[in-house]
């Protein structure tokens, strides 16, 4: 009879406590609909792993949002990720912040995607937003999503040209289809102005999880290698972790190419401003103030908005004196800028 | 016959007590511990449990519970039939993932009837989990490395091999920005159970606490279990007593492999359909935390997946609130340590007071058999 | 010099633990020179001039004399000249004849011994605790360990040193403290006491010896092993070119000084080492290649010598305990699962025929004494009737109670045809209960007796390698009773 007892317990504890615990109690969203559902409430923002201070696109997202706050004087919320969710608890998160009257709700990285499409269906009056990803185009999906080829087909063109030892490197932060764009961006921009120029290329990790955009020590490692073998400009698009590479290419005397925001002007990089030629920059918090400006002003962007180097969602800065002083280098980089937007050079994406 | 009785249910009582004398402690500390840190930063040491506690009588936040608990569960069995032999499988992460790789693949690729093809994916998962597992257990038992280094070494080539497998040029098919392993057939799409609005409590749940009942089953009622319970107490005693060691050895750590191979199934079979890069990872290393939780006991690991589910999810909603979720985090890591420390000392405090009690026990037995003269027991 | 006497078991290691700071007193108090002190860990007894020799040596093997005694406390006169001429000083003025740079790993037992002593000396104590410093040591060893102890307190030293061995105390000791159960029961003074008055002291009842009464040797040979050998890691035999056999009913009784090859001997019988060459046959079935389980399915038993770390699962239930071992058999198996309810009730039967002394079987291992646990093992091999019983020290760490009744045990399960082969360093015990008695030294059979004639101190001359061949008692032959049967090294087989 105890045998029988236990071996119920061990078996059924799980069961049990699924089936009862499930049987009662409303939804959470029910609850926060009742308690709150205010007007005031306007831009809620959900990052991706790595979360708010990773000096790339979620630091970028916040910058829109606090601009939106400011603007719009409406009440705003940023969420961050826990490791290891799965899609349901994402969806439960956007749910939440719907539910709870914030529109639009944005979420940061494709990983969002099945979460997004989730819960607009849920919420079909509430304007979701994703970035860096355009599977679900249903009429309340704003597609954030940005040409990075062009951008990194311009710092190509100006490391190309920069070169002396005729050797450039690229140090992508996780190999990941996303990251390959700007791959294959660099790749073409240098090849198309110097066939000579030899691309060292590498990726930090395999995945996220491994820290490969938030491992400064792995990017200045891979940097370092980079350099050792000669190439005297390398292109990050690694996060975080590129003020690694960043920090190397300043130590040996050699240019660096930052991404996403224009890393010059970046405090936690002043120290080694003076070896950052540029950057190819993607104007996530432009893009996030946007649909915010949609939303406010009843107007809600839908479908795919893309930023490209027309509509200025991605660009090459030119913020370093040595840089934008440069003839031949700007030279160049007009031409191709030119090229691009009128449609004379299709830049690859993979 | 009734003194018997008695006695016999005392030391029941009193394995209980002990049993559940350390998680109290280690939750109680873990408790006290964050309060602290909430009253050092100056917000209500009380309000964030409550709005845990509130979230969890939410019916859609009990169905997220209850779907990551059976992949914590799967998880820490795996590590915790590693443990009951002193054996420390860190590998449970890469075993896992590789499983769900190659499981989404099979999926993928081949399309048999469900009643075949859902038992087929889970036996690919399983034979990836122990076939990962198994190098650690060759490597230690051919050439004495140590599983704990080999098992860490084997989760990061699990991750590039998993980077290889789904590169659209193998096996892989992207899907916007992310890699995946597309989309598996429906025949093996394991069925969950409906709760209307709150969602979808997976299936596959189910077969995580037949699993415990299974792995109860086997450590308790079977030679091989006592085997395995005997290298963990006592390795010297077991090897006289008979147990090949190498073998035994090598039999754990696939077992222990084919679980984990298991633990990402639930989601894989019964919501994603496909592996991507956004697949959730780590949920070996929660497994490590809960096997010490639950003291490698079925019922203790079932408890201890879902407080930890819970604390992970109801911590979500403090964000909402203002408060900052990493306290659920803060929680966890005090919990895990607390639960080392209070479980040794719990174990020493027993074993004193046991000593001490059949010594008294034995006394009093001695003082009304007076006529005995042969007597002797020493604490 | 004091002596602490009492059985095993009696608290005589736990009172040198407190005295030595390795424990702490839940009551009462302890003075040095007259100054009430509390430790709080051994650095605090030796900074108060108190030393402890353990009964196991803690000794680096591959170090030398010199670097074992500095080490550790290399602050006292560093590690060069001057250490160098403290150790030749004590050596000298002790006349503990160490060298100080001979390998440990080259010392015999008696010289580890000193060793010990000499570093504990080294470090300035003045008063020494000895666990049972004779346990280890043949006779003649044991002389020179008490001529060594007579200088240091010729010195001026004070030794306090635990036995249970009485002859030893009486001879050496100023005064005797006898405890049991934890207290002391009474003091002696070594001229006005006799062995038996001390021993009924010492446990309250008589004394028993273990006399075999009459030859229950058949011809039929169970055990065969012929050409044993086993070889270290780096190619030095641990035993070499091992040949005997031992009959149904024949106890054949192994002498040796700890550490010569009987750990490895045991090891290859049980199967837990694997023999280089040689072969090892039960009863016509050749084993040498089988695993540990297979041969205890076969019918051997196994005593081991050491029963926590061999015997038992410290921190299992008794029920577990008695499967242990056993798993495949009956009663403890069905099938491939475990009949818990055959396992207990078995266990209750041990319980009650052994006379274990426990409240239940749901006790933990840990929590019997060292006595009952032996109980429990002898029961639990006995109750599968072996046909080979290797018993390793069976009575170590036993009360004289349980160990009359182990005695008897192993007795009647000779007179059914067991075959035993008993290793012990105790001398008495060896002799009194074994059919043959062969010595091992260095990994050989050196020499074999006949028990019924050799004396304690011959057989410890042989121990040592002194002697060797075959033992014949010198002074006289009359009485002899009837010998036991040689083992015939090739018979049928």
């Amino acid at each position: 009879m105890r045998r029988v007892s236990r071996i119920a317990l061990a078996g059924t504890a799980t069961v049990a406590l699924a089936a009862s615990l499930s049987a009662c109690g409303g939804t959470s969203s029910d609850a926060a609909s009742k308690s709150s559902g205010g007007k005031d409430k306007g831009l809620a923002i959900s990052f991706d792993v790595g979360g708010r201070g990773d000096q790339s696109f979620n630091d970028a997202a916040y910058e829109g949002l606090v601009k939106a706050q400011k603007t719009f004087g409406y009440k705003t919320t940023s969420q961050e990720p826990t490791d290891g969710e799965t899609d349901a608890d994402k969806t439960a998160r956007l749910v939440a912040l719907a539910k709870q009257g914030y529109n639009p709700v944005i979420g940061i990285g494709y990983s969002y995607a099945p979460a997004i499409s989730a819960a607009a269906k849920k919420f079909p009056k509430t304007t979701f937003g994703i970035v860096d990803d355009s599977q679900d185009q249903a009429k309340n999906i704003a597609d954030l999503v940005f040409s990075e080829q062009e951008s990194s087909y311009l710092a190509g063109v100006a490391a190309a040209e920069a070169t002396k030892t005729k050797t450039v490197g690229f140090v992508g932060g996780v190999d990941v289809p996303l990251i390959h764009k700007f791959q294959a961006g660099f790749l073409q921009g240098v090849h198309d102005t110097d066939p000579k120029v030899k691309v060292l290329s590498q990726y930090l990790t395999q995945t996220a999880q491994e820290g490969g955009f938030a491992s400064p020590d792995k990017g200045k490692t891979a940097a370092e290698a980079q350099i050792e073998k000669g190439a005297d400009v390398v292109y990050h698009a690694a996060g975080l972790s590129g003020q690694g590479v960043i920090q190397a290419a300043a130590a040996k005397k050699v240019w660096a190419i930052g991404v996403d925001s224009d890393q010059y002007k970046q405090k936690a990089l002043a120290k080694y401003k003076d070896y950052i030629l540029t950057s190819a920059t993607k104007n996530v918090s432009q893009a996030v103030f946007n649909l915010a400006k949609s939303v406010h002003d009843g107007k809600p962007e839908s479908g795919i908005i893309r930023g490209d180097l027309k509509s200025g969602g991605v660009g090459l800065a030119d913020s370093n004196p040595k840089f934008s002083g440069n003839d031949a280098i700007q030279k160049a980089v007009k031409a191709a800028e030119a090229d691009i937007i009128s449609g004379k050079i299709q830049v690859n994406s993979k | 016959m009734a003194i018997d009785m008695k006695k016999k249910f005392a030391l029941d009582k009193e394995r209980l007590l002990l049993g559940v004398a350390g998680p109290v402690i280690a939750l109680v500390t873990a408790v006290v511990l964050t309060s602290v840190v909430l009253l050092a930063s100056g917000k209500s040491p009380v309000e964030p449990y409550s709005i845990m506690f509130t979230q969890a009588t939410y019916s859609d936040v009990q169905v997220l519970i209850i779907n990551q608990a059976g992949m914590y569960y799967l998880a820490a069995l795996a590590v915790a039939i590693g443990f009951r032999m002193n054996l420390f499988n860190i590998g449970v992460d890469g075993q896992y993932r590789l499983a769900a790789v190659v499981a989404a693949i099979v999926g993928a690729k081949v399309a048999l009837p469900g009643i075949l093809q859902i038992p087929l994916l889970i036996l690919v998962a399983m034979l990836t989990g122990a076939m990962w597992a198994g190098i650690a257990g060759l490597l230690k038992v051919t050439r004495g490395v140590s599983e704990v280094v080999a098992t860490i070494m084997l989760n990061s080539i699990a991750s590039s091999l998993i980077g290889y497998l789904y590169l659209p040029s193998v096996f892989g098919v992207q899907v916007g920005n992310n890699k995946t392993t597309g989309t598996m057939h429906k025949s093996g799409w394991f069925p969950g159970i409906n709760m209307g609005e709150a969602g979808e409590i997976y299936g596959f749940v189910v077969i995580a606490a037949l699993l415990g009942v299974a792995y109860w089953f086997v450590l308790n009622r079977t030679r091989f279990g006592f085997d395995l319970r005997a290298t963990g107490a006592s390795e010297s005693a077991a090897a006289a007593s008979g147990v090949d060691a190498k073998r035994m050895l090598l039999t754990a750590m696939l077992v222990s492999g084919a679980l984990a191979g298991l633990a990402g199934l639930p989601l894989l079979l019964g919501d994603t359909h496909t592996y991507s890069l956004t697949f959730p990872t780590t949920i070996g290393f929660q497994g490590i935390t809960i096997a010490l939780l639950g003291r490698n006991s079925p019922v203790g690991i079932a408890f201890a997946a879902l407080l930890i589910s819970w604390l992970e999810k109801a911590s979500a909603a403090l964000d909402l609130q203002g408060y900052d979720k990493e306290i659920a985090v803060i929680m966890q890591g005090i919990i895990t340590i607390a639960v080392v420390v209070s479980y040794e000392a719990v174990r020493v405090w027993g074993q004193r007071r046991q000593q001490r009690r059949v010594g008294i026990e034995l006394a009093i037995a001695a003082g009304e058999n007076t006529s005995e003269l042969k007597k002797e027991v020493a604490a | 010099m004091h002596a602490l006497v009492g059985e095993n078991g009696a608290g005589k290691s736990t009172l040198m633990k407190i005295l030595y700071g390795m424990q702490k007193p839940d009551e009462g108090t302890i003075a040095v020179d007259g100054e009430q002190v509390t430790y709080s860990s051994p650095a605090d007894a030796i900074a108060r001039g108190i030393g402890m020799v353990h009964q196991h040596f803690m000794l680096a093997d591959n170090l030398t004399v010199l670097e074992n005694v500095v080490l550790g406390s290399e602050k006292l006169y560093g590690i060069g000249g001057k250490a160098r001429r403290k150790i030749a000083e004590i050596s000298e003025r002790y006349h503990l004849n160490v060298r100080p740079d001979a390998l440990v790993e080259d010392l015999g037992v008696a010289d580890r011994q000193r060793v010990e002593i000499l570093k504990v000396l080294y470090r300035g104590a003045r008063t020494l605790i000895l666990d049972e410093p004779t346990a280890v040591l043949v006779p003649q060893e044991v002389d020179a360990l008490f001529d060594n102890l007579r200088e240091l307190k010729a010195e001026g030293l004070s030794v306090i040193f635990i036995s249970h061995k009485l002859g030893e105390v009486l001879s050496v000791a100023d005064e005797i403290t006898v405890i049991r159960r934890g207290t002391t029961v009474g003091t002696a003074v070594p001229a006005e006491t006799t062995p038996r008055q001390l021993a009924e002291l010492m446990v309250g009842s008589e004394l028993p010896t273990p006399e075999t009464a009459e030859s229950t040797v058949t011809d039929r040979p169970v055990l065969t092993v012929e050409g044993l050998r086993l070889d270290a890691e780096g190619g030095r035999p641990l035993l070499d070119d091992i040949s005997f056999t031992i009959h149904a009913g024949e106890v054949l009784g192994l002498a040796g000084v700890e550490g010569n090859g009987q750990t490895e001997l045991i090891d290859a019988l049980i199967g837990l080492k694997h023999a280089d060459s040689g072969t090892i046959a039960l009863e016509g079935d050749e084993i040498t290649d089988w695993g540990t389980r297979k041969r205890r399915e076969s019918g051997i038993g196994y005593i081991p010598e050491d029963r926590h770390r061999h015997g038992l699962l410290l921190e299992s239930p008794l029920w577990e305990n008695r499967i242990l071992g056993h798993v495949t058999e009956k009663p403890n198996a069905r099938g491939v699962l475990i009949d818990i309810k055959a396992a207990q009730a078995d266990t209750r039967r041990i319980v009650e025929e052994y006379d274990v002394r426990t409240p239940g079987i749901d006790v933990t291992a840990a929590s019997l004494s060292g006595g009952n646990q032996q109980k429990l093992i002898v029961g639990r091999e006995m109750s599968h009737h072996p046909r080979f019983l290797i018993a390793a020290h069976p009575t170590r760490g036993v009360d004289v109670g349980a160990q009359a009744q182990i005695w008897d045990q192993i007795r009647e399960a000779r007179r059914e045809g067991l075959a035993v082969l008993l290793i012990s360093a105790d001398l008495d015990e060896l002799i009194g209960l074994s059919d043959t008695l062969r010595v091992i030294y260095r990994g050989k059979l050196v020499a074999d007796a006949d028990p019924a004639t050799i004396t304690p101190e011959e057989l410890g001359s042989a121990m040592t390698g002194a002697s060797a061949g075959h033992l014949e008692h010198e002074e006289e032959g009359g009485d002899s009773v009837p010998a036991a049967r040689k083992p015939q090294p090739e018979d049928e087989s």
